[in-house]
């Protein structure tokens, strides 16, 4: 149960007075990571927010352009609504970046649809009202909070039903999503610093993993995209060299035909 | 329905509720309780703009024991990873080393007693390993979670 999803307690306990002068005892400069590789825990993979944070901290970004609440096509697949639904809550982060509220009520009507498609829609019925509230209040912090919460909540019942490599989808459903925008607006505006930011091989072996692990789901978009995360992954597996322009362009090219192929029928 | 009826229907349904719960709680309370201490470790940073993740590790450890997790960051963001356990005479520890295993954490990282916490501004992107320890405890097995928060 590593890593664990659970929606976020309040706790009604004081804050703990922390003092910052307690230093922690010197710990040692350098480690032999090759030793590790037993004892490597669970993988807790990136919101889309976390890059596009990254991203705007390298200059402004028409958010806007991005924005997407077109219905997409209704499936009955387990493993689509699974990938479509992590799209969609990454298409959350995005109207959010673009504080776009009439686009964050739409998303999360349409997260509260996709859950139902699912069989787990009673776990964030109470997190889809929060983020209509807070987009009516235009209180961004808040959406985005309460995405992470219906993303973590939606995967949590999955998993209690045992159906982790459904909740695998989501997270990969919003990495694409999120892989998309990114290359997209570095392939515009091309710096190494957002080329750099697509440095996630772990992350991608992560996921590769994960969908050889899945043969059970026989619908063609899962092995499209296991055979293209193959064809990302020298590209962005650079060691320390930089990512170069037209691997980002390779990289869009090849994230806009996935998610087109998780949104359309 | 009598109001009597109905009354003890509430009754039998109140004691069914709290029996549930105490099951729920008795199998998984100490990893969900060790994760309220990190959050407690966490919470002064909310007020200063990180977004606490919803997920999180846990697990249990026994004194002198460490553990690694690895985890995606980004540079430009700024990250703290906070570690609590609810075994109030442990003492942990949470450091982070890059992908070369080299030390890249902050120099106001810190440590007290069944908290600590580590702060780190990435200088490139890519996997870090975070590793957790419990140095000391009274018990055989402390439970531990780690959460973490980035602005």
């Amino acid at each position: 149960m590593i890593p664990i999803r659970k929606p976020l307690q309040v706790c009604a306990v004081a804050t703990v007075a922390l003092s910052l002068s307690t230093w922690a005892e010197q710990p040692p400069q350098r480690i032999d990571v090759k030793q590790l590789s037993q004892k490597i825990e669970g993988v807790v993979v990136p919101l889309p927010n976390e890059v596009f944070g990254a991203l705007n901290k390298l200059g402004s970004v028409n958010w806007k352009e991005y924005v997407r609440t077109n219905k997409s096509s209704n499936f009955t697949e387990r493993p689509r609504i699974a990938l479509l639904l992590g799209t969609v809550i990454a298409d959350g982060f995005i109207a959010v970046q673009a504080e776009d509220a009439p686009a964050v009520r739409d998303i999360g009507q349409r997260v509260q649809a996709l859950a139902r498609g699912i069989g787990v829609e009673r776990s964030i019925t109470g997190h889809a009202k929060a983020i209509t509230e807070a987009a009516d209040k235009r209180n961004w912090e808040g959406v985005r909070q309460e995405l992470d919460k219906t993303q973590s909540s939606v995967q949590q019942a999955m998993n209690e039903v045992h159906d982790e490599k459904l909740s695998q989808l989501v997270s990969l459903g919003g990495w694409l999503r999120g892989t998309q925008v990114l290359t997209s607006i570095v392939t515009k505006r091309f710096s190494p610093e957002g080329a750099e930011l697509l440095h996630q091989p772990d992350l991608l072996a992560y996921f590769q993993t994960r969908l050889a692990s899945m043969p059970e789901f026989n619908v063609p978009i899962v092995h499209e995209i296991h055979e293209a995360l193959g064809e990302v992954r020298p590209l962005i597996d650079v060691g320390n060299a930089h990512i170069s322009s037209d691997s980002v362009k390779k990289i869009n090219d090849i994230t806009t035909r996935l998610d087109n192929g998780i949104v359309t029928r | 329905m009598t109001i009597s009826a109905r009354a003890k229907t509430i009754s039998c349904t109140g004691l069914i509720i709290l029996l549930l719960f105490g099951l729920r709680t008795g199998l998984c309370g100490s990893v969900d309780d060790a994760q309220s201490f990190a959050l407690q470790a966490a919470e002064p940073y909310v007020k200063e703009g990180f977004q606490v993740r919803e997920d999180y590790w846990g697990g249990d450890l026994g004194s002198g024991e460490k553990k690694a997790v690895r985890q995606q960051l980004f540079k430009g963001n700024e990250y703290w990873f906070w570690m609590g356990t609810e075994v109030e005479r442990a003492r942990i520890s949470v450091h982070i080393y890059d992908s070369d295993g080299k030390l890249a954490e902050e120099g106001d990282s810190w440590q007290k007693g069944h908290f600590a916490a580590a702060h780190i501004i990435p200088k490139a992107t890519g996997s870090y390993f975070i590793i957790v320890a419990v140095e000391e405890s009274s018990e055989e097995r402390t439970h531990w979670a780690l959460v973490y928060g980035f602005r």
